[in-house]
């Protein structure tokens, strides 16, 4: 049996090869990840960073970002940050829900399987099938639509409610968002042990102490973690929005394709001032979810 | 036990890497992309066309050889639906043998020119030997050094209106906006533009596309405003007329899709003749489509083809076009319901199909847009949209 | 556990049910509208390009979750062990996937190696490993988040000085045992990444790639029926092979608990 390197603690260890420093050991670990990273995505994405900074002809230019500020695609960023902000909150509250349920919540152990498997599925149904299949549903002449009409008596349509509405589009996004949220908060909850819970109504500790002073404090990081990765999820999505506005609301990715295909000769330019405005954004949710962690983390090693 | 799991585990990642090259090699071409916006070419052919010239059987039979030896063509956006390219596509492989490898079949004309762009100075399967755009990007595509030249030997007969003098680019079919109707939800089948402003339509209008983008959806404002006091010059009334359309509730703020109208969400769905009919087709009475056309506001599109500058199959590129404005080509396009543009030289010549052309709807009075008009009209409707008609829907 | 807390637990259960399955149940009924009845179903069965498409995407998925799990899970571990200070880069660089648009991803693909020396566009089987290259790609968001959360559940610091302890080197620490503690985490990010590879269109597409989601989109164009059907029908496919995965997760070693001190 060969002897790794030792921490050298207990005196009289007797270290049967010099030690060798972890820190060299250490990169071998993320150089991959970075060299991958690199080739794959960097490298080929600097074009992005390049082209925000020039004009159609080539030469390096401020007015593709001095764009940015233009009423117009303020209001564009303002829907995208909206609309991701209440499928982030909502997914991310109803979808830890969810996940608690079928894990600590009593239920039978085969509708675990069965909601992580098809968490799985739901999580990427999205672009053309999901928006026609909300179409089907709760569009105009959709078959929900029509159920509540004559069975129940209610018409949806009869005040402002339309599938095609920014509420509209929240409704169909948060069909991916939910199932994003109980695949990757699946593995925090199974985390809560239950001794501590038991200990806690030991201590006489009601349910609602318990969540406030022992579970939510320990879920938070990854609660948080979690709804920035759904904001970033809603914030990216195109082809579900496209379909179901048919570019009546503007948001930020539409805008980008707007810029970069279609049957119009545009801007590509603008395209990448764009799509680095969404860097920033998420760059500045990162940071934010950062300082989070690190004061909410304190509870856990 | 250690060991067998990581056997087996070893052994299924060999049969999926084993299983990932069988596939690949299984010959793999993606679906035909869609077709580009439809342009609509001059209204009468300028030139009374000669008969079209028989090609000189030296220069086909070289060009034949050469492209048989470069083996495979790469087309972009050319969904096998629209004007029948399925059977162009199909007809070319079986007519010369050559392979043909299909990209991007939802892609629009901006995605075939930035495929040219992305793919300079590549030979591989992605990179685009021939494509089909609407006609603003063909004049752009030349002075942008994507396409090179060629003139078909039928070039004569294109109307000197619709192609390049120095033969960068041709108009290749052009179409007429048409109202396609769910006629199992909509009984009344509207006749011209004002009436889709009835009440009773109400919740039941859609473009085909985002106005901002897609050509087909700003021909549709074009020609509604042509109806209504506007003229080629003139697109503004268009953004107005939608404006009425929205706040009457008649205009649904979605995309129309074939789906979309077979489920009764936008009966009434706004979109080029060819397209229509070929729904019509497809759908097979279930549920049963009327195409009409408008009877004021005739409004034709045309699409132009070209050869990439960086072609990898140069030969097959000029073969493929040579087939498409044969007589047997055009008549193709014939039947997939667009107007071919060597149409009235054709029907001179007495070499149309006649069933195909029994199909055509009547389209006399459509006007076709000029270049610049194009780019005039285009430039007011997809700025003045989103603050005139779009807005911010709650 | 009281009453009251289960019924309402189950409750959120059915809400979530009803949510999930009524926009199925809408694409279902609108399948079922071609005619003959069932001709949707019978005229996908019958397509070819429907089984290669989908046993394209599912293997390029496989490849992918190998890939992206052999990649992530050292990274994870040792920015959580020891070097926390460089956790906001890296989950910088996980999140980037999110805000680069798809399809500039893929152009910046064909204008890197679409020439010499790098010329991977020029043949299929380099299209596939750029394929697969920008997949993992993709999945790094979500492998990432997954296998961090894992990561935080346990003490990997104990573990692995437990494990260090006992002589093992580092391959063996992450092989035998960080990685069997990941599982639920594995299988989630596994999940995630199959989905997205299934459901990706743009760059399929522009790598034209015989995938399934360009089928699908193409099917559409001129045959709705079929492509409610066929959304179904993938749906369908797709959950039984999450399952499949889930099975064989749940067949493997078990979880080893090292409690310290």
């Amino acid at each position: 049996m060969t002897n790794a390197a030792l921490p050298l603690s207990a005196p009289g260890t007797p270290a049967a090869r010099p030690v060798r420093r972890r820190f060299g050991w250490g990169w071998l670990g993320i150089v991959p990840f970075l060299l991958f990273a690199f080739l794959f995505l960097i490298a080929p994405t600097a074009y992005l960073v390049v082209g925000s900074f020039q004009n159609a002809k080539g030469a390096l230019t401020l007015e593709n970002f001095q764009q940015l500020f233009s009423p117009a695609i303020i209001a564009t960023y303002g829907n995208s940050i909206e609309i991701s902000l209440v499928t982030a909150l909502a997914g991310g509250i109803f979808g830890f829900l969810l996940a608690y349920a079928v894990i600590s919540g009593g239920l039978p152990g085969i509708l675990r399987s069965a909601l992580m498997t098809f968490s799985g599925v739901a999580s990427n149904f999205a672009g053309v099938p999901l928006a026609l299949a909300f179409i089907f549903t709760l569009g105009r002449v959709g078959l929900f639509t029509i159920f509540m009409r004559t069975v129940l008596g209610v018409d949806l349509y009869a005040g402002d409610f339309s599938l095609y509405t920014k509420l509209g589009l929240e409704i169909v996004y948060l069909y991916f968002q939910f199932p994003l949220m109980v695949l990757i908060i699946a593995p925090a909850i199974d985390g809560l042990k239950k001794d501590w819970r038991e200990a806690a109504e030991n201590m006489g500790a009601s349910s609602f102490q318990y969540w406030r002073h022992v579970a939510l404090p320990i879920l938070m990081p990854s609660l948080l973690g979690t709804m920035i990765l759904l904001f970033g999820n809603s914030f990216g999505a195109q082809a579900t929005a496209y379909q179901l506005t048919g570019g009546f609301i503007d948001i930020v990715t539409i805008a980008i394709s707007r810029q970069m295909r279609g049957d119009v000769l545009y801007d590509p330019n603008l395209g990448y001032a764009l799509a680095m405005g969404m860097v920033v954004i998420m760059a500045i949710s990162i940071t934010a979810y950062s300082l989070l962690q690190r004061r909410s983390e304190r509870w856990l090693k | 036990m250690r060991t067998e799991r990581s056997t087996f585990r070893l052994a299924s990642l060999g049969a999926a890497v084993a299983l990932l090259f069988a596939a690949c090699s299984a010959g793999a071409t993606t679906a035909p992309s869609v077709a580009s916006s439809v342009a609509a070419p001059s209204t009468a052919p300028a030139s009374a066309a000669s008969s079209a010239p028989a090609p000189s059987t030296d220069a086909m039979a070289a060009l034949v050889t050469a492209a048989q030896a470069e083996g495979n063509l790469t087309t972009i956006a050319l969904p096998h639906n629209w004007c029948d390219y399925g059977d162009l596509l199909t007809g070319f492989t079986a007519k010369y043998g050559i392979k043909i490898n299909e990209l991007n079949p939802d892609g629009g004309s901006g995605d075939e020119i930035a495929a040219i762009k992305a793919n300079k100075g590549s030979t591989g399967p992605q990179a685009p030997d021939v494509i089909d755009v609407g006609l603003s990007f063909g004049p752009q595509a030349k002075t942008d050094a994507l396409i090179q030249p060629y003139k078909v030997s039928t070039w004569d007969s294109i109307p000197a209106t619709a192609k390049d003098p120095d033969g960068y680019w041709y108009g290749d079919y052009y179409g007429v906006l048409a109202f396609e109707v769910n006629t199992a939800v909509v009984t009344n089948v509207p006749k011209d533009w004002s009436d889709l402003l009835n009440a009773e339509y109400k919740g039941k209008v859609a473009l085909a596309g985002d106005p901002t983008v897609s050509n087909q959806a700003i021909s549709a404002v074009w020609a509604a405003g042509i109806a209504t006091g506007g003229s080629l010059d003139n697109a503004q009334p268009g953004l107005t007329y939608f404006k009425q359309l929205k706040d009457a509730g008649n205009l649904v703020p979605v995309i129309g899709k074939t789906a979309t109208v077979a489920s009764g969400e936008t009966p009434i769905r706004i979109a080029w003749t060819y397209n229509a009919l070929s729904d019509k087709d497809s759908l097979a009475g279930n549920p049963p489509i009327t195409v009409t056309v408008p009877t004021s506001g005739r409004f034709g599109g045309m699409y132009v083809q070209a050869i990439s500058a960086f072609a990898p199959h140069p030969n097959a590129a000029k073969l493929w076009m040579e087939y498409l404005y044969s007589d047997a080509g055009q008549n193709l396009w014939l039947k997939g319901y667009c107007n071919p543009i060597r149409y009235d030289d054709m029907v001179k010549r007495g070499v149309v199909d006649p069933a195909a052309q029994a199909k055509l709807p009547d389209t006399t009075g459509a006007v076709l847009p000029t270049l610049d008009q194009i780019t005039a009209a285009t430039k007011v409707i997809t700025t003045g949209w989103p603050t005139v008609v779009g807005a911010t829907i709650k | 556990m009281k009453y009251a807390a289960r019924i309402g637990w189950w409750l959120v259960f059915i809400i979530g049910v009803l949510y999930f399955f009524i926009p199925l149940y809408g694409t279902l009924d609108f399948s079922l509208k071609s005619k003959p009845f069932l001709s949707a179903y019978t005229a996908i069965l019958n397509d070819s390009q429907f089984v290669s498409t989908l046993t394209y995407s599912f293997v390029a998925g496989i490849l992918t979750i190998i890939v992206s799990v052999l990649i992530i899970v050292p990274t994870a571990f040792w920015v959580r062990l020891k070097y926390p200070g460089l956790r906001p880069i890296i989950e910088f660089i996980t999140l980037l996937p999110f805000v680069i648009p798809p399809i500039i991803l893929v152009f910046g693909l064909d204008n890197t190696y679409g020439h010499q020396p790098l010329a991977l566009t020029n043949s299929d089987n380099g299209l596939n490993v750029l394929l697969v290259a920008a997949y993992v790609i993709l999945s790094f968001p979500y492998m990432y988040r997954a296998v961090d959360t894992g990561l935080r559940a346990i003490d990997i610091q104990s573990l692995t000085e437990a494990s260090q302890s006992l002589g093992a080197g580092w391959i063996r620490i992450l092989w035998q045992v960080i990685l069997p503690n990941l599982r639920t985490s594995l299988l989630s990010g596994a999940f995630l990444t199959l989905a997205i590879v299934v459901g990706e269109f743009t760059i399929a597409t522009f790598l034209s790639r015989p995938a399934f989601a360009p089928f699908l989109g193409l099917v559409g164009d001129e045959r709705p029926y079929e492509q409610a059907a066929l959304a179904l029908v993938s749906f369908g496919i797709t959950w039984v092979a999450m399952i499949l995965i889930a099975v064989i997760g749940r067949n493997s070693r078990s979880r080893i608990r090292v409690t310290v001190g």
